[in-house]
């Protein structure tokens, strides 16, 4: 589907509607050099769904006096999100934007049974396959060596669970490897800890490992209490019903062949 | 610290918290750090609820596991004070005033 270009009665605003991990964005603004650059950054996002969640950039016109249910500042751009508007403020570039869109989602995710996170996923045989570790784990490279158009992501992967199952989805925020994300999904194969190792070879993790092994690589930014305990339900769940594993890892091709089917 | 002193700890409640697998994880939102308690520990958490002491919760511990009440009471201490130091605990609120 198109971008939606629309102009509104009241004011030039232009408007841009994509979806992440099935979670609709509409992101209105009026700065035609910015909008230019969004609608080129998440072209392969391009969503209508209906009921997009709307978020005002650079728009000044909050709401007065409200609390914001989530508040995050980030380099000067400031995320507020309140019952009936979400805005975007000081956001300079399309930069700051991508970083405000991942802290947002990070939080809108709860409400999904879902959760980012630093790791590379590729499909194989119609299932997603989750690397995860540490900068330099080797999250590009798994990607680098995986078939052309497998690549869901480098960087940043979106899980939720949909009627009792864990979908992966790809996102538009890249890492090293790929100029873009796929916007689609799979059933989640299982999650993978990189190691660097000398032989290509995988462990099982029982859950308390796979939950320690996703906790640092989680993207969240609320300081709030309860979120993160609604958070942690949910990665919970998460560590329990999707199998995880060290995977020990030679940087070659050979690695899928240890890999679960 | 004297942890033996007559006041209760309760858990901090800044704090999110999930027992798994007999161990229990904590996050600490403020500086995103998690924490993990093992079995003695976690029992001990589980028990702490603002209206215990240090004493008392060494008393649940030698019962609930093979330790003498002077172990118990020692062990207990330690953890308290791990945990304090961590901002796992804090003392709780007195009452009555």
């Amino acid at each position: 589907m198109n971008a939606t270009v629309a102009t509104s009665g009241r004011d030039s605003r232009q408007q841009f509607e994509l979806s992440i991990g099935s979670v609709p964005l509409r992101l209105q603004m009026t700065d035609a050099q910015l909008f230019g650059a969004v609608s080129a950054r998440y072209a392969a996002f391009t969503d209508a769904a209906e009921q997009p969640i709307a978020i005002d950039l650079n728009d000044g016109a909050t709401a007065q006096g409200a609390l914001a249910d989530f508040g995050y500042e980030f380099e000067g751009a400031v995320l507020r999100a309140f019952s009936n508007q979400i805005c975007f403020d000081a956001v300079r570039n399309q930069y700051a934007l991508d970083s405000l869109l991942r802290i947002f989602l990070s939080w809108k995710l709860l409400g999904h049974n879902g959760f980012l996170l630093h790791a590379a996923t590729v499909i194989r045989n119609k299932k997603a396959y989750i690397f995860t570790g540490r900068s330099g784990a080797g999250k590009s490279t798994v990607a680098s060596l995986a078939p052309e158009g497998s690549v869901l992501t480098d960087e940043i992967s979106l899980l939720r669970r949909e009627d009792g199952i864990w979908r992966a989805y790809g996102t538009p925020f890249w890492g090293e490897f790929r100029a873009a994300g796929s916007n689609t999904s799979a059933p989640v194969a299982g999650i993978f800890r990189l190691l660097q190792a000398a032989e290509n070879r995988v462990e099982s993790l029982r859950p308390m490992a796979t939950l320690r092994t996703i906790l640092p690589n989680v993207l969240f930014f609320s300081a709030e209490a309860e979120t993160n305990r609604q958070l942690l339900e949910i990665l919970n769940q998460a560590a329990k019903e999707i199998a995880g594993y060290n995977l020990s890892f030679r940087k070659d091709r050979a690695f899928w062949e240890v890999l679960p089917t | 610290m004297n942890t033996s002193a007559p006041f209760f700890w309760q858990k901090n409640p800044a704090l999110a918290w999930r027992e798994i697998d007999d161990e229990t994880v904590i996050i600490s939102p403020q500086d995103s750090v998690m924490h993990e308690l093992n079995d003695t520990g976690s029992f001990l958490w589980k028990n702490i609820d603002g209206r215990k002491s240090a004493a008392e919760l060494a008393e649940l511990l030698a019962a609930n596991y093979e330790v003498t009440p002077d172990a118990a009471l020692s062990d207990t201490q330690a953890l308290l004070e791990e945990m304090s130091s961590r901002k796992l605990v804090v003392n709780a609120p007195e009452t009555g005033e």
